[in-house]
């Protein structure tokens, strides 16, 4: 532990006392630099993946229309965050633009937001249906006016000229060539249960999570479907560590195309398959915080995992878990790191995520948005 | 008692008939349906040439003309006044552009959604490219790297890369798209849609599409309140103020018909549109103005061509249905938008007194005006005339017809010929208000609003325009059904309850109901050039031809698709049936059954158009089964349905 809880009196003594009429900001500076610096001269740094230690957070009370943010979807310089009251714009670090039903909007509860890179059309997944944003002008899509399978729309994700949407009865796909819908569900491929959570989609596969039916993956070229259920069904623990998916219930997949991975996060832990092999992590034998995942997103070496305590990072060229959350004693952010050979480490940074309680992120350039529970809040990384 | 008789015998017969065919199998059914017409065999569509677009070279010596009837380009020597060269194209073309270099001409063919392009030089067609469904409008990017094209029954934008031919992308436009222009800049592509969607009870919304050929992606949908039919785009120089010139059709469509007496239910106009700032969420805004060009006692029916002189001094727009161009004077044109009340959009909007202020010519053109152009040297005005194959030369010096260019059409007139200028023509209606071609665009589609026809109280017995495209056998008309043919629908009652004036003698009615019943529906761009089905389409022809529910009981005859939509009439029985989407502002209950046929082009639905997409006639106007036997079937089921239909 590089900082304890308690003060330190005879580091109290041999300081000049104007040191503590600093600012309690102005102490959490110097002590974040203190443990950089006690950190780097430990060695583990050369170890560890880059860390986020300053936040800015975004509620209510700088312009979000909730504090409970459902996702975020960064699109270049903007980032949509979707939440239990409408549909957020930022850029240049403001809440520039809010979203609601009264401006056509189909619903407010804004579950997942998908940029179409080729069109600039930003396509909202809500509870209520789903909508198209295009140059200022909303277009609404429900179950009774199109062919969308149910209207509790949890997840959006564009591939190619097709649009996906998970929804509760399945999965539904809108071809934007000739406005042709399809729906897949437990009668035409190999949902054990239709509730779909949340859709990734990669140049040659669709990967669905299916709340109690696993990963069901569509392969494009192929018009085939192949689940990827738990093998030991419905038991909530994991007889052989790297077995298979880790549970059935899954909240989230993402696709890197980086490694050719991809990962689901459960509500029992967090597994990624890289074609041949699973790679499962739990609490009890990793430094993930919890196995609670809400969500899950993969970039480059790591992925990040969406838990109810924190968020949690595993970089694996370096097979560190890092894990951010906010210290609720001291409303300071708190750093936990799992080195490679087990050992903790910990850090306080003057800033700290919203809540602990995360539902979703997503990367902008070296930067990272995190949605949760109480509000949005953008890590920037240590310079 | 005797109506409910009738009824049960035309039900009787329908199904004996519909139970002798069914074995003979469900593609026979569908072949039976696309039968030559009957009505329509002494009508030729033969040799006329229909000048629908004009596109000037950039020296201004050649007049390229895309003739849609003619299916082919015609090149007119500007100094000659001769045609010197044609090539033929595609089938129905119907827009034009060049390549920045001017050695490329590219035409959009929008019955087989394809581009030709033809070499400028020699006049010779290179290549076709494919397109989206119906091609229209279309324009180059600046560099000539990218053709935009719109369209019209894909309600997108097709983007295709000239270096290889291939499509590069779609982008959503609105409904309809039709025209394209490309601003001078080259900085914004401008889409203009023909068509609107939205509420049937509410006023119509039209979108002007602008796409950032930087960026290839749509960045800002123009809202023109209040109106529908935005044509061609002109737009001024920056010294003229830089607006755009699109002319429109301003319907009060809600109001009851008797008010066309009152010369203010269609009116005609232009929107004139300016970028102004860009909004928090950095979308382009624009200032939308509408004035109308129509006067107090005399309407300039369906604008249709607008160009604007290179100095922006002048804008003429062409009047389709009356046969006129306006000239416009832009200067006094921004002047009378500077003294209007800007919190007063709307009452500018429906001024009939304003036209005179800005409009400073009327010009008498040929038969059914189209596409206008000017030359660089601002000298000359040319404009296409549709329903005469003649090109109007105006002098823009002194504001007269310097000459006429014939195209070499026929001379003599045929009945069906005779019947499509009388389909243009908007004289025959009170002030010259409307023609046929008004409310029915495009060469005979609905215009996709409701109207309150007939019943003189605001807001009873709203009933949505109907397509005329394909309904040759399909009689009765109206959707009570109470007009047996055509020349009852389009004569004397006609002429009383919607043009308001003497209407058309006994044989101008028999040839326009000849052209009516000659048109026929493009291709479905829902199915395969093979005629095979898809995977889904064939489930849902199943769902469409079964008699039994998912649940295997058996669906009483009356309550099964095809009992009303029969394949071997078109897809309808010619009767009119009660289905239960009657309201307490309807007079009758039971409507004239339509026919299916070209269905996915012709939203909104039931007889009141309150029905907005396919699935709203089942998800939300029948609760009760009396539309067909649906309630069993599931969402997959119902697509696999609106599938089949969009086949059709």
């Amino acid at each position: 532990m590089i900082f304890g809880k308690k003060r330190d009196h005879r580091r109290e003594a041999i300081l000049p006392k104007s040191w503590w009429r600093w600012s309690a900001a102005s102490r959490s500076c110097a002590r974040l630099l203190l443990g950089l610096l006690t950190f780097a001269a430990s060695g583990a740094a050369a170890q560890t993946p880059p860390l986020y230690t300053r936040w800015v957070n975004y509620t209510p009370a700088n312009g979000l229309p909730a504090g409970e943010v459902f996702c975020v979807t960064v699109d270049g310089p903007r980032v949509w965050a979707g939440t239990k009251h409408g549909l957020a714009l930022l850029e240049d670090g403001r809440v520039k633009k809010v979203f609601t039903t009264a401006d056509g909007m189909v619903s407010n509860v804004v579950m997942s937001v998908a940029v179409d890179k080729e069109t600039g059309d930003v396509w909202i997944a809500a509870l209520g249906g789903a909508s198209v944003y295009s140059a200022g002008q909303f277009r609404n899509y429900t179950s009774l006016s199109s062919g969308l399978a149910n209207d509790l729309v949890y997840g959006v994700a564009v591939q190619g000229r097709y649009v996906w949407f998970a929804t509760a009865a399945g999965a539904s796909r809108l071809n934007a060539d000739d406005g042709s819908w399809s729906i897949f569900n437990e009668t035409n491929a190999p949902f054990q249960e239709p509730w779909a959570y949340s859709i990734a989609a990669s140049k040659q596969k669709v990967y669905i999570a299916a709340w109690g039916g696993g990963v069901v993956v569509y392969d494009i070229a192929g018009h085939y479907w192949r689940p990827y259920t738990d093998p030991d069904g419905e038991m909530e623990i994991v007889l052989y560590r790297n077995q298979g998916l880790i549970h059935n219930i899954v909240s989230s997949v993402s696709y890197n195309p980086e490694t050719e991975m991809f990962w689901a996060s459960t509500y029992f832990g967090l597994s990624g398959y890289d074609g041949r092999q699973w790679h499962n992590y739990l609490t009890k034998d990793s430094g993930l915080i919890s196995n609670f995942i809400n969500g899950v997103r993969s970039r480059g070496d790591a992925v990040w995992a969406c838990t109810q305590g924190g968020l949690s990072e595993l970089d694996y060229k370096t097979n560190t878990w890092v894990t951010y959350r906010p210290d609720k004693k001291t409303g300071r952010g708190e750093i936990l790191i799992t080195h490679p050979n087990g050992k903790k480490s910990r850090m306080e940074t003057p800033t700290s995520l919203a809540h602990n309680y995360i539902l979703n992120m997503d990367f902008q350039g070296q930067d990272i948005w995190v949605a949760t529970a109480r509000g949005l809040s953008h890590g920037l990384r240590q310079p | 008692m005797a109506a409910s008789w009738r009824r049960l015998l035309a039900g009787a017969a329908g199904l004996a008939l519909i139970l002798l065919l069914v074995p003979i199998g469900r593609r026979a059914l569908a072949a039976a349906s696309t039968t030559a017409p009957e009505q329509a065999k002494s009508y030729s569509t033969s040799q006329y040439l229909s000048p629908v677009a004009l596109h000037l070279s950039t020296d201004g010596l050649r007049l390229y003309v895309v003739c849609e009837d003619g299916d082919r380009v015609l090149a007119v020597d500007t100094h000659t006044r001769q045609v010197v060269q044609q090539v033929r194209v595609g089938h129905r073309p119907q827009g034009i552009a060049t390549s920045p270099d001017g050695k490329t001409l590219y035409v959009s063919n929008e019955w087989d959604s394809t581009v030709t392009e033809i070499d400028a030089e020699s006049f010779q067609a290179r290549r076709t490219l494919a397109t989206g469904a119906g091609p229209v409008g279309i324009t180059t990017d600046r560099a000539g790297r990218v053709l935009y094209v719109a369209n019209t029954r894909g309600d997108d934008v097709s983007l295709i890369d000239l270096a290889t031919g291939n499509e590069r992308k779609r982008l959503e436009a609105g409904h309809f798209p039709e025209y394209v222009a490309r601003a001078h800049n080259g900085r914004r592509i401008y889409v203009a849609n023909l068509l609107v969607r939205g509420p049937y009870d509410q006023p119509p919304t039209s979108e002007l599409t602008v796409i950032d050929p930087d960026q290839q992606k749509v960045t800002a949908r123009i809202v023109i309140p209040g109106v529908i039919q935005l044509r061609h785009i002109a737009e001024l120089p920056a010294g003229a103020g830089g607006a755009l010139v699109v002319p429109f059709m301003r319907p009060k469509n809600l109001n009851p018909l008797v008010q066309v007496r009152q010369g203010w239910y269609l009116t005609h106009g232009i929107a004139v549109v300016r970028p102004t700032s860009q909004s928090a969420e950095g979308v382009q805004k624009f200032q939308v103005s509408e004035v109308l060009l129509d006067d107090i006692d005399r309407n300039y029916a369906d604008g249709f061509g607008s160009a604007a002189t290179p100095d922006g001094r002048w804008a003429l727009v062409t009047a389709s249905g009356a046969d006129i161009v306006s000239v416009v004077d832009t200067a006094k044109l921004n002047r009378a938008l500077r003294a209007a009340q800007p919190s007063q959009p709307e009452a500018l909007a429906n001024r009939l007194d304003l036209a005179r202020q800005f409009v400073v010519r009327r010009l008498r053109t040929g038969r059914n005006p189209t596409a206008v152009e000017i030359s660089p040297d601002s000298r000359f005005a040319y404009i296409a005339n549709r329903m005469d194959d003649t090109i109007s030369v105006i002098d823009m010096g002194t504001m007269q017809t310097a000459g006429i260019i014939d195209l070499g059409g026929p001379k003599a007139i045929s009945r069906w010929r005779h019947g499509e200028r009388l389909f243009f023509d908007a004289s025959y209606s009170e002030q010259g208000q409307m023609a046929c071609a008004t409310c029915h665009p495009h060469g005979g589609l609905s215009d996709g609003l409701a109207w309150s026809l007939e019943t003189p109280q605001l807001g009873r017995d709203v009933v949505e325009n109907k397509t005329l495209l394909g309904i040759d056998g399909t009689s009765p008309f109206k959707w009570n059904g109470m007009n047996p043919d055509l020349e009852t629908q389009d004569g004397p009652r006609s002429a009383s309850y919607i043009f308001r004036s003497q209407g058309f003698s006994g044989s101008e009615v028999k040839d326009l109901a000849g052209f009516i019943l000659s048109l026929r529906l493009p291709p479905s761009p829902h199915l395969a050039r093979s005629g095979e089905l898809t995977e889904a389409q064939a489930r849902g022809q199943d769902i469409f031809f079964r008699s039994r529910t998912t649940a295997g009981k058996l669906i009483p005859p009356q309550d099964r698709c095809y009992y009303c939509h029969a394949p071997v009439s078109h897809y309808t029985s010619r009767v009119r049936m009660n289905v239960g989407t009657a309201t307490q502002y309807d007079t009758i209950q039971a409507f004239d059954v339509p026919q299916l046929e070209g269905v996915a082009m012709k939203p909104p639905y039931l007889h009141n158009g309150e029905a907005q997409d396919l699935e709203e006639i089942w998800t939300k106007f029948n609760p009760d089964d009396k539309h067909g036997i649906t309630s069993d079937m599931d969402k997959v089921q119902l697509n696999d349905l609106i599938e089949f239909l969009k086949t059709l």
